[in-house]
């Protein structure tokens, strides 16, 4: 089949510590997307003339909604031959990665930049900061005239992410059964992966299953313990060539394979909700890099809710369909156990800021790759599967990484 | 104060649907060329991308194909519906649509279940929304909030309207808000905030022996803040504004004291009303009483800025 040759790989990170957005300091995108590539430069031991490409944000960038890529490259002070603005919200971090790999590979560049600012930006001495909470209060939510989700289902109050996921998690229970406490163990045992990571926002707070069947009930049946908690923060990573990777001074993530799925915004509107689009993004980085979900050592999945990774173990093939609760039941899925999902905490317990939070999955899947995640490091790390998901799972996106 | 909840806006490609609802008919486009239903409407087939669509009338019978409810409400406005029942119904024809259950507990509710349309009239112009209940109960709904009696009974008043504004001023004060126990934690927990622990406040022994009134009294500004635990009822509700600010008062007093262990309760009438240059100003003149006394204990000219 056509795809990858596996010759590009990721050589550096770098991500700011997930903060409350109240303490956390304010910084212009710009500012943050310097200073994110000057450490993740830092991290491979490359130089800032080593960059040919750039992939950003476009939504929500705070200093421009268009041009972006030409501000940003102009502001970092490099040319580049490749440039990317992707939108696939918590998708994004692997869509990234991915079209840096192509552009590589296809010889458009060699060193590509994906960066994602999500700290706050200072606010203008006479700006009024009303405009935010207006943004804030439909999410995701176009109200413009036309939109179909402003006109058949904000004034049903549908909106927001909780209740499409619950409604997934609802009807996923009427045709499969539900058990609310592998539900709970998945957050519980992506919390005391958090506990071996310093970075993570809800280090030094372990968390019980019981715990999380006694938090607050949002949308029936998601507890609050299972939503993610949004932060502050921000990410970027280096994606370069085989022979650019040569002289940076980590082992690094050759990027084997990669999917993408997205069929609706509404999950209201997919064929069958409960089956996600990840399944056809999987099989298909699975089939380009030629191995199979029994051969990774380590899932870093994307867990805005706990059911979402209960889907994604279900549809990326790592269980059979419906049987995904019985498999949270049967493995310690702890940096220390048999199926180590989420070694850095997940976003559930490291924190999700906002479209960086997905790159948290990928930093960690090159963190243990490059054997560089100390106290929960891995004994043996050679292949991870990452996941993306946007909006209501609605575009979803994975990638394979291989140690050389 | 209730803001409002965002209301469906036809388009050209929509209205007949919106116009349908209006009759009590669900009408939806179907492709003439490969007999797709098609939702939300387009002007294209989501099938085969014909553009050969006509507007066919549905029985709008279905099932619920997965519903949760939230708990927590997922805009402001929609508190009054906690928890909304919120659901993804599959009609007959196939097609699936977002919106809210209406009319069952919720041990009624299952993923699977049949459900009917209700046509739940929203407002006075007529704009309808699509709801479903269970078969054989109600078919209509009227939810408009009217300007005598709305859903609960309140006048809707445009906060920028001079004379519906002047209308609200009375002498007469309205109902009683619920009551409110002040115990001594709470006024040891207001002195320790405040700085303000003088005896009278905080000694109970002491108060027991000095005191004119025989026990500790609570602090006339905790009484007065404490207001905010008190639903005062009024009989309007401000629309259309975007933000509400408590401005100050025109008069504090505190005529009588409130001893440790009262209930209290409060009332309110309109004193002022109008829009001025900053904003839409309304006093309310708020008197808490302790529960039975002719006296109140606070009489606060509260001035609220609406913009």
């Amino acid at each position: 089949m056509t795809g990858l040759t596996g010759n590009a790989a990721i050589v550096g990170a770098a991500q700011y510590k997930p903060e409350k957005y109240q303490t956390a300091p304010q910084m212009f995108h710009l500012e943050q997307v310097a200073d994110l590539a000057a450490r993740a430069l830092a991290d491979a031991g490359l130089e800032a003339s080593a960059l040919d490409g750039l992939v950003i944000n476009g939504p929500h960038f705070h200093e421009a909604s268009v041009f972006v890529p030409a501000m940003a490259a102009e502001y970092l002070g490099i040319n580049v031959n490749f440039a990317e603005v992707v939108d696939l919200g918590g998708c994004t971090p692997v869509g990234m990665v991915w079209r840096a790999a192509a552009a590589i590979e296809m010889g458009l560049c060699e060193a590509v930049l994906c960066v994602l600012p999500a700290r706050m930006a200072p606010f203008g001495p006479d700006e009024d900061p009303s405009w935010m909470a207006k943004a804030m209060r439909y999410g995701g939510h176009s109200t413009a005239f036309g939109a179909p989700e402003a006109e058949f289902d904000l004034p049903y109050g549908h909106m927001g992410q909780n209740t499409g996921y619950a409604m997934i998690a609802q009807r996923y229970a009427a045709r499969y059964g539900y058990d609310p406490r592998a539900m709970a163990k998945i957050a519980a045992d992506q919390r005391t992966n958090a506990q071996f990571n310093p970075q993570a926002i809800f280090h030094g707070q372990p968390l019980s299953v019981d715990d999380v069947l006694a938090s607050k009930l949002v949308a029936d049946p998601l507890r609050v313990l299972e939503i993610v908690m949004p932060v502050a923060g921000g990410a970027a990573v280096i994606v370069t060539s085989k022979e650019v990777a040569a002289r940076t001074r980590n082992r690094p993530a050759f990027i084997k394979g990669f999917g993408e799925r997205l069929a609706f915004k509404s999950p209201s509107y997919a064929q069958e909700m409960t089956e996600t689009p990840i399944g056809p993004a999987a099989r298909k980085a699975f089939a380009m890099a030629g191995v199979k979900p029994s051969d990774m050592d380590a899932a870093q999945l994307y867990d805005c809710y706990t059911i979402t990774v209960l889907l994604t173990l279900e549809d990326a093939g790592f269980c059979p369909k419906g049987e995904g609760m019985a498999f949270v039941r049967e493995h310690d899925l702890t940096w220390r156990g048999d199926f180590p999902l989420n070694t850095h905490g997940g976003q559930l317990s490291f924190g999700q800021a906002a479209a960086a939070g997905g790159m948290s999955q990928v930093i960690e899947a090159f963190t243990q790759i490059a054997g560089r995640a100390e106290d929960r490091q891995l004994k043996r790390c050679d292949q991870v599967f990452v996941s993306g998901t946007g909006g209501v799972m609605s575009e979803q996106g994975a990638l394979i990484l291989q140690g050389s | 104060m209730a803001m409002q909840k965002p209301l469906p806006i036809a388009t050209d490609i929509s209205r007949p649907f919106w116009d349908g609802l209006k009759q009590g008919k669900i009408q939806l486009p179907r492709c003439d060329d490969c007999q797709t239903w098609v939702f939300y409407p387009r002007r294209h087939c989501t099938h085969c991308f014909s553009h050969q669509l006509s507007w066919q009338e549905v029985s709008g019978q279905g099932t619920l194909y997965s519903y949760t409810l939230a708990r927590i409400p997922t805009m402001p406005e929609f508190a009054d519906e906690a928890p909304q029942a919120m659901a993804v119904v599959e009609l007959d024809e196939g097609v699936r649509l977002n919106t809210t259950l209406v009319g069952l507990a919720e041990d009624e509710i299952e993923v699977g279940m049949t459900l009917a349309p209700v046509f739940a009239k929203v407002n006075a112009k007529g704009d309808t929304l699509l709801r479903f209940t269970a078969p054989n109960r109600e078919t209509t709904r009227d939810e408009t909030p009217s300007l005598e009696a709305g859903v609960d009974g309140k006048k809707q008043v445009p906060f920028d309207d001079g004379p519906a504004l002047a209308s609200l001023v009375t002498g007469k004060f309205g109902d009683w808000s619920n009551e409110l126990t002040i115990d001594q934690e709470l006024v040891n927990r207001f002195a320790e905030l405040s700085g303000d622990d003088y005896w009278l406040h905080t000694d109970p022994e002491r108060a027991k022996r000095e005191s004119p009134y025989g026990t500790t009294i609570a602090h006339g500004a905790l009484v007065q803040i404490l207001q905010s635990r008190l639903k005062i009822p009024l009989d309007f509700e401000l629309t259309g504004f975007s933000t509400m600010v408590n401005y100050g008062s025109d008069r504090l007093r505190f005529p009588a004291p409130v001893p440790v262990g009262s209930k209290v309760h409060a009332r309110a009438r309109v004193k002022d009303a109008e829009p001025t240059r900053k904003g839409t100003q309304v006093t309310l003149e708020v008197h808490t009483h302790v529960v039975g006394q002719e006296r109140p204990s606070v009489i606060n000219d509260l001035v609220i800025l609406y913009r």
